[in-house]
């Protein structure tokens, strides 16, 4: 019952936290840029109008076109129950390891690319090809850059990764963790479809990916949708503040440490997000092209961080 | 003292495969450069660590040569060619990106797995970085194979030779000083012939 408590809370702030952690990035990027920015509470906002809105849905579309928002959904809600937010002290460590987080995560991408797919507009169609482009490298680069973790703590639960590095601080300082926080960096940006890859905030350019696919979406659909990107974005952010720098982290569930926990969560989602502003502000969109390129970079840096974390056991 | 000696030295050995890495990945001779001046200071940070923990003070004299002539003066010298090229600005790599990158790692994947055993038998603090040194040199040599230009064919070279430097440091602390200002000294003038020579592959042929 307590585990039950333990694991839906957790998930429940995530999801509850997703769109504010979205708003803030879009807050801190417009102040970067000079303009005033909406509000943090925008997504909020946004979403209740989205889903107060009627739907204008294709002849064309089957009923997979249906299933997808809620499949998308499902899967990311699944795969962020998996992750220690407040507390080390995950009970959802015997429901799944690491390799069944980038797996839920998959699933949510596949059926958002054969959402985009299944009206049979051009649009959506490009957008699923080139989703799937980006998708076949970004998820083994994830697991891979978790898996360097795991080598080195020896477990591939998310929650006894993330609490042994906070008992052995020796384990954070080093090459492997390191390269792969990097390589974690740079798959979560393709994956979340932010700046050098993709742009969040255009609807209107021909190398759109993620927008491309939910075009014909609308209504709640589209709200379910939007919904489940923030918590993914929320989600990897979440993983690279609490898996590479777990400091903060309760380490039991006494209400103290759990209070901690929080305040040191939102502090870590609030550097983390204010450093992806900064990065979307000074660099510029990738070439599609170039894209894979720097893709193989972070396969490459994740595959040599879980190479050379054998030697420094 | 010695676990912090040896999560420095392999950090920063890890960090000069990187910029190895991202020379790559970069596509302007300027970017080489940047790449190669920050790998050498890195280089001269190893030799700093060396010589305060392993108590070879000569080591210290020896880093700040590694930082005038590998830090200053050589990428100077290399920015001198650049702006005297007139071709195209974006470099053409005979390998493409990916495939490199690719490449490069089974190549370090493949330093890794050589050097294991000699790793193990060591006893010295510094034995993590060995493998890394080994990967530095291979990922180097691949960029002299596989660039066309000979520009980007130096900064492979010096790169390799940062590889062989830090092997040094790390699996020796260090050649006897005088090897070591002859090596300085070869390195120098081999960059000054270099510029000559690549000055006339220039002037003959439009690159």
């Amino acid at each position: 019952m307590r585990d039950t408590v333990v694991i839906a809370a957790q998930t429940l702030l995530l999801a509850v936290l997703a769109p504010a952690v979205v708003g803030y990035v879009r807050f801190a990027k417009a102040r970067l840029q000079g303009r005033r920015g909406a509000g943090v509470l925008q997504p909020y906002r946004e979403l209740r109008k989205t889903f107060g809105k009627g739907m204008v849905i294709a002849e064309s579309a089957s009923w997979i076109f249906h299933v997808a928002p809620f499949a998308i959904l499902g899967a990311t809600l699944a795969a962020a129950s998996l992750a220690p937010v407040v507390s080390a002290v995950q009970p959802a460590d015997v429901l799944g390891d690491l390799f069944v987080l980038t797996a839920l995560l998959m699933l949510g991408t596949f059926f958002l690319a054969l959402g985009g797919l299944d009206p049979g507009t051009a649009f959506g169609g490009m957008g699923s090809s080139r989703e799937m482009t980006v998708a076949a490298l970004t998820e083994p680069t994830l697991a891979i850059a978790i898996l360097t973790l795991a080598l080195t703590t020896g477990s591939t639960s998310l929650g006894v990764i993330a609490g042994s590095v906070l008992k052995t601080p020796a384990y954070a300082v080093g090459p492997g963790h390191a390269m792969a926080f990097t390589a974690f960096l740079i798959a979560m940006i393709a994956e979340t479809g932010r700046l050098p890859v993709d742009n969040p905030s255009t609807h209107l350019e021909l190398t759109m990916i993620h927008e491309a696919m939910i075009l014909e979406y609308s209504g709640p659909y589209l709200a379910l949708i939007e919904w489940a990107a923030s918590i993914r974005l929320a989600l990897l952010l979440t993983l690279a503040a609490n898996l590479f720098l777990p400091w903060g982290l309760a380490a039991s569930l006494a209400p103290s440490a759990l209070a901690a926990g929080f305040v040191a969560i939102l502090v870590k989602l609030g550097v983390l997000g204010l450093l992806l502003a900064l990065l979307e502000t000074r660099v510029a969109k990738l070439r599609l092209f170039r894209v894979p390129e720097l893709l193989a970079l972070s396969f490459t840096l994740a595959l040599l961080a879980a190479a050379s974390s054998f030697f420094t056991r | 003292m010695d676990a912090t000696f040896s999560r420095l030295t392999m950090t920063a050995a890890s960090a000069m495969l990187l910029l190895a890495l991202v020379v790559l990945w970069r596509r302007h001779v300027s970017a080489y450069i940047t790449a190669f001046r920050t790998q050498s200071v890195v280089l001269a940070f190893v030799g700093g660590v060396v010589a305060w923990y392993g108590h070879v003070p000569e080591l210290f004299f020896v880093s700040v040569v590694i930082l005038i002539l590998k830090g200053w003066i050589v990428p100077w010298v290399l920015s001198g060619m650049e702006t005297r090229r007139h071709s195209a600005r974006e470099l053409h790599p005979l390998v493409n990106t990916e495939t490199s990158l690719l490449v490069c790692g089974a190549l370090a994947v493949a330093a890794y797995e050589i050097s294991r055993p000699l790793a193990e038998v060591m006893n010295l603090a510094t034995r993590g970085g060995l493998p890394v040194a080994l990967a530095l040199i291979f990922v180097s040599l691949f960029i002299v194979v596989s660039r066309r230009e000979a520009i980007a064919q130096i900064v492979g070279f010096l790169m390799l030779e940062n590889g062989i430097a830090l092997l040094a440091l790390l699996g020796a602390y260090g050649v006897p000083l005088v090897v070591e200002m002859g090596v300085f000294l070869d390195v120098l003038l081999g960059v000054l012939v270099m510029q000559a020579v690549v000055y006339h592959i220039y002037e003959t042929s439009a690159d």
